[in-house]
């Protein structure tokens, strides 16, 4: 069942060029917005608004990371959750048995998730579609059985605690925004240089971009490592942020959660995804306090996202811009 | 260019509009606001969450009408932890910056506790543990944290003081893969060598998300203790108690069933269990024919005429750590969190089940009320109400084999 | 073989049956659609509700109750076919990435959907069906088994072979095993290849919401009860050869018993990963299953 014919699914994928000014102008949305979001403390002292913004930081990275993984490659995963707990455990283990201050375990995080990345997007190259859905399903199972199990090192669903690093709500808020504007940087010069060209072609037809003397075995492993990296990356900030690493972070309803904002914002697209992670996860803390039904409401916008609106609220919203631009 | 920022600013008002939302504060208010943090929705026990629930509205139903505290009312405000320590943790986080309550009480699971106390030291703000058992939760010491609830060593011991009585050689305890679950698997066997060096024990975990528990099982029916005790709670308590039933190992005229979670008040316990239950013997926390101050009579009645449901444990020990914290306000004159914790110190209250005051002993007895009844009952018929099982001894006072039912071999 | 062995034996297939249950669905609608359906295991779930709400709140009687759920769960494999399947049908022939991700997405979605909603509408508490027959113990030989374990095992036997003969003789079975074999050719001889696919998530939800009700009784009906029978499925239909219903029966007992020998001599506590490491390593190595044909191409 490999790809035979390539029709680029979106149909908007059609040149380099396009392609560039796309992302382009999705990247300086996206940075608008994360100025706006930088002004919000300015107007906002209460922690607990800030705390929830920052959690929606946390998945936008998440969301991010991910979205290169899927919506760019075509890989489609369903470990990002399991690697924010990757690296939330890193940290945390190297935190808690060896006093190991909580920036070195950050970087150690990035290193060993993308590690992890590495071997798995090695072994699942081959794999397409359902195949590699149930491979990384699978691998998202076994590392939470095992963070959940292996009670006499990770203290299983009890939870480890780790030292915190930042006293400062706002301090969180910043460092949390900083984190996401350089990833977002790094995912727009990725995607701007050949590589993202790689990846894309990649994803709209493996075969021929392979003929086309694209280096596939790379580009693919790559993109596994660098998402997986990401996401570890979110998951040690978080541990430190928490003062708590638990292996709900590798819960399956996270990774749908992650979907959820990915799909609803607009797979492949670089501004769409960061901001339906504030919209669905602000919106899911509102729908918790009038009923509790905000995984309801949200996994139905998934199926009603995914079966009408492929774009997501970006391509929508860009319609209705289209539309507004020639009335 | 205008077109690309016209575009852009779609995106930017997108975020603004979910910023902007429901950003506002919380209100000084003349009620006296007191965080809950309980389970409602799975995995945790939903069933435990709405006792607790019930009992803390009918213990703030009586404060109020009777004026509440010098004239301040009590104000509930409960968030769902769905039994999970992450949960928890950001549900008291909540509590303590949006809601800004005076005190947090109502978490009865122990891993949702333990990582709530966490924070409500962080914030130094009264916590009261209604029912975590875990020892840990004591043996960290913080001053906001009292416990007016059950704890494992308490369970510990009065398991191996039953074992002891009941005369048995091997027991092997079943836990759940939880603080809770292998801290009290710990306690007992600690309780065991103190009481009855010579039993020979054992204790096995189980993932308390697990469906199916026969692969345990079988191994024991083979060689089968003299005694099982239970150390899960619901649903996965049923489901093992069905297993244990259905391959004949326990309740059975060779082994013991023991119930060291308080599983035999859950409303859904018998519909879910049925025969697997007859002979079970049960640490009780509550039973109707035990002793209990006049305030434990009118809770009991007055949750009977809201829930028609019979009074439970939970109910009374939540009740009481809401009157624990009326009355610290009271005699603290205010709501401020270093005076409550002052005054919670010097509780001498008698409350539903007897008179309450605090160890200030350090490990498991810190902020402990240490004398926390209990009786072991059996429940000698199927769909049996508490209170009409056989209640075979109180506190220290000795259990008589022979009185006991036990199935036909 | 000493007692506990064939105790562990005897087990492991009886739940091997249960798997097989719920696995033959998923892995007939991934022979017709080429996609894994993530929303399986709620089918069981909502014919675990179903059985046990129908015989518990309306006092149906169980014998009534069981095939009842068994429409449930065909009504709801209906629906999910109508209303999401068919996007999947649209330029079939050729295989384009974003048909893989909008299955993946769109069934992942119906589950979270499902579990919330009954979590919602239902509530969370657990329940245990009535079971089929009160007699607690029936003793053979070494083995000890519930009645209802042991009635259950027998009803899932004859409906196995029921659906295995109907696959391979019927009318539909035949277009159905046409279509999966090639949709392209059986397309152009005439199949009906839609009125096949909406048999199959019929027959799919309504086996697996069976297995829910069988098995309610045994692991009473919660909103996420669905969970861990999908992922036997998966683990299922790949040891079995991805489509394979002969494949899936065979590696569903199979699965039963290593899982219920695993769980005694290697370890309780992890399981629930055997299967999930033998369906990593079957898909890296080995993705035609134990007995699938070689050179599929993945």
């Amino acid at each position: 069942m490999a790809p035979s014919s390539a029709t680029s699914p979106a149909g908007n994928r059609s040149g380099a060029q396009l392609s560039n000014t796309k992302t382009t102008v999705e990247f300086r949305a996206a940075l608008v917005a994360m100025a706006i979001v930088a002004l919000i403390p300015l107007g906002v002292s209460n922690p607990y608004w800030l705390g929830v913004l920052i959690v929606s930081m946390y998945f936008a990275i998440l969301a991010g990371a991910w979205n290169l993984l899927a919506g760019y490659t075509g890989q489609f995963s369903l470990a990002p959750a399991t690697f924010a707990m990757i690296g939330a455990y890193t940290t945390g283990l190297l935190n808690h048995y060896f006093g190991v201050p909580p920036l070195l375990g950050i970087v150690a995080a990035v290193v060993v998730s993308g590690l992890v990345g590495l071997l798995l997007g090695r072994a699942v190259l081959r794999l397409v579609g359902p195949y590699l859905a149930l491979t990384t399903l699978s691998f998202a199972e076994i590392m939470r059985l095992v963070a959940s199990n292996s009670i006499d090192i990770t203290r299983g669903d009890l939870g480890l605690g780790v030292a915190g690093l930042l006293d400062s709500r706002v301090g969180w808020y910043y460092l949390f925004l900083g984190a996401l504007v350089a990833l977002l940087v790094l995912f727009y010069m990725l995607l701007r240089s050949k590589a993202g060209l790689f990846l894309q072609a990649i994803r709209d037809d493996e075969v021929a971009a392979r003929r086309a003397g694209v280096n596939v075995v790379f580009w693919k492993t790559a993109a596994f490592a660098i998402s997986a990296a990401a996401s570890g990356f979110a998951g040690a900030l978080y541990a430190h942020f928490a003062e708590l690493v638990t292996p709900e972070l590798g819960l399956i309803g996270q990774t749908g959660l992650i979907v959820s904002m990915t799909v609803i914002g607009g797979m492949g697209t670089l501004a769409g995804p960061l901001v339906a992670a504030f919209l669905v996860y602000v919106l899911s803390e509102w729908l918790r306090d009038v009923g509790g039904y905000q995984l309801v409401v949200f996994a139905a916008l998934v199926v009603i996202f995914a079966r009408f609106f492929r774009e997501g609220l970006w391509g929508l919203a860009r319609a209705a811009v289209q539309r507004w631009g020639r009335a | 260019m205008a077109g690309l920022l016209r575009r852009d600013m779609l995106g930017v008002a997108l975020t603004v509009a979910a910023i902007m939302l429901p950003v506002v504060g919380a209100q000084a208010a003349d009620p006296i606001k007191v965080g809950v943090t309980i389970t409602q929705s799975p995995p945790g026990s939903v069933v435990q969450g709405t006792q607790v629930k019930d009992g803390l509205e009918v213990a703030a139903k009586i404060i109020n009408d009777a004026g509440g505290v010098d004239g301040r009312k009590i104000e509930l405000v409960i968030e769902d932890t769905q039994g999970l320590p992450e949960k928890a943790r950001s549900a008291v986080e909540k509590l303590a910056t949006r809601d800004k309550v005076v005190a947090i009480t109502g978490e009865h699971q122990s891993s949702a506790a333990l990582a709530g106390i966490e924070v409500a030291h962080r914030y130094k703000i009264p916590y009261i543990n209604t029912n975590g058992w875990s020892d840990v939760i004591r043996e960290k010491g913080y001053p906001e944290v009292f416990n007016p609830g059950n704890y494992n060593s308490r369970v510990g011991s009065a398991a191996a003081q039953t074992m002891k009585e009941l005369g048995v050689k091997r027991v092997v305890s079943i836990a759940e893969n939880t603080d809770y679950g292998i801290g009290l698997a710990k306690a007992i066997g600690e309780a065991l060598k103190k009481v009855a060096p010579d039993v020979q024990y054992k204790y096995e975990t189980l993932d308390r998300a697990s469906k199916d528990f026969l692969p345990a099982i079988l191994p024991m029916r083979a060689n089968a203790p003299d005694a099982i005790i239970n150390l899960m709670l619901p649903p996965a308590a049923y489901i093992m108690m069905n297993q244990l039933y259905e391959q004949g190992v326990a309740p059975s005229a060779k082994t013991w069933l023991y119930d060291g979670s308080g599983l035999a008040d859950y409303p859904d316990f018998w519909q879910n269990v049925k025969e697997a239950g007859k002979g079970m013997l049960v640490f009780g926390l509550y039973h109707p024919k035990m002793a209990q101050p006049a305030l434990g009579k009118q809770v009991g009645e007055a949750y009977t005429a809201k829930t028609k449901n019979e009074p439970n444990r939970l109910l009374f020990q939540a009740a009481d750590s809401l009157f624990l914290i009326a009355d610290a306000v009271k005699r603290a004159k205010s709501t401020d969190s270093e005076a409550l914790i002052k005054a919670l110190g010097e509780t001498k209250y008698t409350g539903t089940r007897g008179e309450i005051t605090f160890s200030k002993d350090k490990g498991y007895a810190f902020n402990q009320w240490l004398d926390v009844p209990y009786v072991t009952f059996q429940l000698t018929e199927v769909n049996q109400k508490v209170g009409d099982s056989a209640l075979v001894s109180q506190a220290g006072q000795p259990l008589d084999p022979a009185k006991l039912w036990k199935p036909a071999k | 073989m000493s007692g506990i062995d064939v105790d562990l034996a005897v087990n492991g297939l009886i739940t091997g049956l249960f798997y097989a249950l719920m696995a033959i669905g998923l892995s007939l609608i991934f022979g017709i659609l080429k996609i894994v359906n993530f929303a399986h295991g709620e089918f069981y779930m909502v014919g675990a509700y179903a059985y046990t709400l129908i015989a518990l709140a309306l006092g149906v009687p169980v014998w009534i109750a069981l095939p009842l759920a068994f429409v449930v769960g065909a009504l709801l494999g209906w629906l999910t076919e109508r209303t999401l399947m068919r996007p999947l049908y649209a330029g079939y022939t050729s295989w384009g990435l974003m048909r893989d991700e909008y299955a993946v997405i769109v069934t992942f979605g119906l589950s979270l959907f499902l579990i919330n909603l009954v979590d919602k509408v239902v509530g969370p508490y657990a329940y245990r069906g009535p079971p089929l027959v009160e007699t607690s113990r029936v003793v053979l030989g070494p083995v000890l088994i519930s009645g209802h374990r042991l009635l259950a095992a027998g009803i899932a036997i004859a409906v196995i072979a029921v659906t295995a003969a109907l696959i391979k003789w019927s009318f539909w079975g035949q277009q159905i095993r046409a279509v999966s074999q090639n949709r392209l050719g059986a397309s152009l001889a005439g199949i009906d290849t839609a009125k096949a696919s909406v048999i199959v998530f019929m027959l799919s939800g309504g086996l697996a919401a069976f297995a829910g009700a069988l098995l309610s009784p045994v692991i009473n009906a919660s909103p996420d009860v669905g969970i861990f029978p999908a992922i036997k499925s998966y683990i299922i239909v790949v040891l079995g050869g991805m489509g394979s219903v002969p494949g899936a029966i065979i590696a569903s007992l199979f699965l039963g018993v290593i899982e219920s020998f695993g769980a005694v001599y290697i370890s309780f506590q992890y399981r629930d990963a055997f299967g999930l490491i033998l369906l990593m390593l079957f898909l890296l190595f080995r993705p035609q299953g134990l007995f699938g044909e070689k050179g599929r191409e993945v």
